[in-house]
């Protein structure tokens, strides 16, 4: 009797789990997640443990400029895609176009993991509006400024050291709008470089164009710099992924050093965000939960030499002055004036209308 | 089982030849398939250099009209003390080479001073030409295509990354696949002072590169490190630009040596992901761009639907099919021939022994053949002999001692056993048809005088002569016996009268009448003979032997040399009665 009972609950478990466990594992089957990403954010192999976990299918595309995310995100308004890293100061322009959704942190269980600092959201500019979350930090990184050894014996201490003409020709520069409009303004003295007023335009358009007669080229990428600082013999760069293209050049085996300038080296914190157009919120936040778990951190860490958001980083230091990207005053305006400057344009030109 | 051997044979035969061109015709059709595959391959590599070297022949058309634009007085003019009538005449070739080369976007002149700034440009907007002048002019020192090229000797190409075109300002080349193909401007010091920059559309030498090719034909192009240019599927090309890359190393995996550089062509059947509907034969070969610049190597491929290559091979298979159906036919046939022709003598030979071991039928096997048939054939025939012989034998020997057993041996007349049969017989008979018969029981008189005279001898021989007298005096249907000793006895049959059988007494006292010859002497002897008949003196042959027996001792009591019947008493009949 005892036996048949038992055999008899035997079956109903299977039963159960039979049933059950292909509702609970394939909630998210069939469901394509497509996800915009820049490069180092996922690595296939992670990538690949979360689709096996969900059974849904991973779209990655990467972008290497906040003009480009943008261009892809803004085209259909979000429809294109589910998920995207973005850091805080672009955030806030999504948000306004009405691009993202709020996020319910209790859908990403492992933010508890996460530091304090990165826990208490409302402390972080931009992710909150009125008490709803619009993101999730996950990595972040200064763009300080790396130099070859063998060509610059004195680790340089300002930005202006990116238009030294004993450099010319043997600069590398990043191909981003914002950024370089900031880092003109902060060679300005201006201490809110995100925000030029009108007058400031002539004068940083003016060194831009400097800038650009000092390059040795403009990339995109963090692999696309490491070839460009090779195969040119950069002395120079300014390095837009930070710690991130520092690993890769000593991989590559460059003898190169990295310095925070003076004037404060700009940096970016990013989240993961939920655009309007997701088609499965459940799947976005499961995504997001899975990259704040402790491989994929490790990931970030050893792989990409970029920080996470569950442990501190051994890449920066104490002393090292920061200035949290943040939302710039104009940023069609600066993209405009950037591809112009970019494509070659002389000053007049850069400045008309 | 009769055609047991035939069928088994038969069967066994046909097995092993249906095998045998079965499997012969599969690996031909396998070879074949394999030498088609082999051969598709090699066509599709040959087809895939000769691609290479179409492209590498643009490019040294390019390098061509290059150095020529590079080389022209007024290049040199424009960079180094520009006049407007020097740009003007430049602008003017340059619209020239356009106009003869539609795959041209833009020709540029740019002077290594003043950041690279372009002197001379024309653009191709539309379908028309547009010179490109004074504020309008671009600064592109910053570009790898100026300093690269800057950093050439004259008459070296620089050739860019092949990529989609985003530099603002660049008419119709914007965001189309683009290369930019440029050289120096030296000065008579052999100093690069600028550059005569070419950008050439794609999408033209794309379509040129493809249009000779057969139609199922595809056409892949990658860049160094496997991003595809040209693809079948133009949502594939130039992934890195959109930010998902594509691979020619994820789509043919067999690729990823040549995108190492490790080898230099594969030669490959893909029939997996997505080619398992539709599996294709291809090439790859990685190509070492000739020139220095950013694109320094690209994988060039061709595949074909393995259904195209293998319709030859799948009508070869048909044939093949064909000729393996017929040799199947012709080995049955061949087999049922030769099972016959294998079993008939030995079926014929076992018939041969069967109705030998019947019916004892002497059967002649064809003896002629000269194989294993044939000595078991003649074996056969010499064994039937053999036993028909050795029968025959054994049936004269056993007639002999038959014979033997019922006849004396001395006289050669029937013995007692066999006398004793003839007259139970007789007796038999003459029950049955109340015909009648005598008994003469004769004993031969003197006959133990001339044993002792002349020995054994004597006595036989006159036995003999006895004998021979005795059935010379009978006739054919009466039987004559020899009891033993000397006592003989006759059976007469049927007669008539009893005068008859006096008659015959008579004669046979009469056939001893004349002396026997033996040893040149003359032995006289004589009869006495006792007569019994049926039915008159008795029913069974006991009785009657006992009456002719007695009657024969009274004879002989009565003087010998005569006879008397049993029925009576002894009747003088003879005058030589002693």
């Amino acid at each position: 009797m005892a036996k048949s009972l038992s055999r008899c609950l035997r079956l109903l478990r299977g039963l159960a789990i039979a049933t059950l466990l292909p509702m609970v594992m394939g909630a998210h089957a069939q469901d394509t997640l497509r996800v915009l990403a820049w490069p180092g954010y996922a690595d296939p192999d992670l990538v690949k443990v979360f689709e096996e976990r969900t059974g849904a299918k991973v779209e990655l595309t990467f972008i290497d400029s906040d003009d480009v995310m943008w261009q892809k995100l803004s085209k259909n308004k979000g429809e294109d895609f589910d998920v995207f890293a973005v850091n805080t100061a672009e955030l806030q322009r999504y948000i306004r176009a009405g691009l993202v959704v709020p996020i319910d942190p209790t859908g990403v269980p492992n933010t508890a993991a996460q530091l304090p600092r990165f826990r208490d959201r409302k402390g972080i500019p931009g992710l909150v509006h009125g008490n709803k979350v619009f993101a999730i930090p996950y990595t972040y990184s200064e763009m300080g400024l790396i130099y070859d050894r063998q060509q610059v014996t004195e680790p340089p201490t300002s930005i202006r050291a990116l238009w030294d003409p004993r450099y010319r020709g043997k600069v590398l520069l990043y191909n981003g709008s914002s950024h370089n409009f900031s880092l003109a303004a902060q060679v300005l003295g201006d201490p809110t470089p995100f925000h030029l007023d009108s007058k400031e335009w002539p004068a940083a358009v003016e060194h831009l164009i400097a800038l650009r007669r000092n390059a040795l080229g403009f990339y995109s990428q963090p692999e696309e710099s490491v070839e460009l600082f090779k195969k040119g013999h950069a002395a120079l760069m300014f390095a837009n992924y930070g710690s991130q293209q520092l690993k890769l050049l000593k991989t590559a085996g460059i003898d190169v050093g990295y310095a925070i300038a003076k004037e404060g080296a700009l940096a970016w914190l990013d989240c993961w965000a939920v655009t309007r157009g997701a088609k499965n919120m459940g799947l976005a936040l499961a995504w997001i939960d899975y990259f704040l778990e402790p491989k994929p951190g490790t990931a970030l860490l050893t792989r990409q030499g970029l920080a996470n958001t569950t442990s501190e980083s051994p890449y920066l230091r104490p002393q090292d002055r920061l200035k949290w990207l943040e939302p710039v005053e104009d940023v069609d305006r600066r993209n405009l004036l950037w591809e112009r400057i970019l494509a070659g344009d002389r000053a007049s030109k850069v400045l008309a209308p | 089982m009769k055609f047991g051997i035939a069928i088994k044979l038969g069967l066994l035969l046909a097995g092993v030849s249906i095998l045998a061109s079965g499997l012969t015709g599969f690996y031909a059709y396998q070879a074949s398939r394999d030498l088609l595959v082999q051969s598709a391959k090699t066509e599709l590599l040959t087809t895939t250099k000769v691609l290479s070297s179409r492209i590498a022949t643009s490019r040294e058309e390019i390098s061509r009209n290059l150095r020529m634009l590079a080389s022209h007085p007024a290049a040199l003019a424009a960079v180094q003390s520009p006049t407007a009538a020097q740009e003007d005449l430049l602008a003017t070739i340059f619209e020239r080479v356009m106009h003869a080369n539609p795959g041209y976007f833009q020709i540029r002149l740019i002077s290594a001073s003043e950041n690279g700034l372009e002197r001379v440009r024309v653009d191709r907007a539309e379908d028309r030409l547009v010179r490109v002048q004074g504020d309008d002019l671009q600064e592109k020192g910053h570009f790898p295509y100026v300093s690269g090229t800057l950093k050439l000797p004259a008459g070296a190409t620089f050739l860019s990354r092949i990529v989609i075109n985003h530099e603002r300002g660049a008419h119709t080349g914007l965001e189309q696949p683009s290369v930019i193909l440029a050289t120096p401007v030296t000065d008579a010091l052999g100093r690069a002072v600028g550059a005569v920059v070419i950008n050439v559309d794609l999408n033209g030498v794309f379509a040129t590169l493809a249009a000779d090719l057969p139609k199922d034909y595809l056409l892949f192009l990658a860049n160094r490190n496997g991003d595809f240019l040209i693809h079948p599927d133009t949502t594939q090309t130039f992934g890195f630009d959109r930010g998902r890359r594509v691979l020619v190393q994820d789509e043919f995996a067999a690729t990823r040596d040549l995108v190492n550089g490790k080898v230099d062509k594969v030669l490959v059947e893909v029939r997996d992901g997505g080619y398992a509907k539709t599996p294709v034969v291809a090439a790859f070969i990685g190509r070492i761009v000739q020139v220095s610049g950013d694109e320094d190597r690209l994988i060039l491929g061709l595949a074909q639907p393995l259904t195209a290559v293998l319709e030859q091979a799948d009508k070869l298979g048909a044939v093949v099919l064909q000729l393996v159906m017929g040799l199947c036919l012709a080995c049955i046939l061949l087999a049922a021939l030769v099972a016959r022709a294998v079993t008939h003598p030995i079926n014929s030979m076992s018939q041969a022994v069967q109705r030998f071991a019947y019916q004892q039928q002497v059967a002649t096997l064809t003896i002629n053949r000269r194989d294993e048939i044939g000595v078991l054939a003649r074996s056969f025939n010499h064994m039937q002999d053999q036993i028909k012989r050795q029968l025959g034998e054994l049936q004269e020997s056993r007639q002999e001692l038959e014979h033997l057993a019922r006849h004396d041996v001395l006289t050669g007349l029937p013995n007692r056993r066999l006398f004793q049969e003839r007259l139970e017989q007789a007796l038999a008979r003459a029950h049955r048809s109340g015909e009648r018969f005598a008994l003469l029981f004769i004993d031969v008189d003197n006959f133990k005088t001339i044993n002792d005279r002349w020995g054994h001898d004597g006595g036989d021989a006159v036995l003999r002569v006895v004998a021979m007298r005795l059935s010379a005096a009978t006739r054919k249907a009466d039987a004559v016996a020899r009891m033993g000793g000397d006592e003989f006895v006759v059976l007469l049959d049927n007669p008539a009268h009893r005068e008859d059988i006096i008659s015959i007494a008579e004669k046979l006292l009469e056939s001893v009448r004349s002396p026997i010859l033996y040893d040149g002497q003359e032995l006289q002897v004589g009869f006495s003979i006792g007569i019994s008949q049926y039915p008159e003196d008795g029913s069974s042959a006991a009785e009657l032997m006992a009456g002719a027996d007695r009657a024969m001792y009274a004879t002989k009591a009565a003087g010998r040399n005569s006879f008397r019947f049993t029925s009576e008493k002894p009747v003088p009949t003879t005058p030589s009665a002693l």
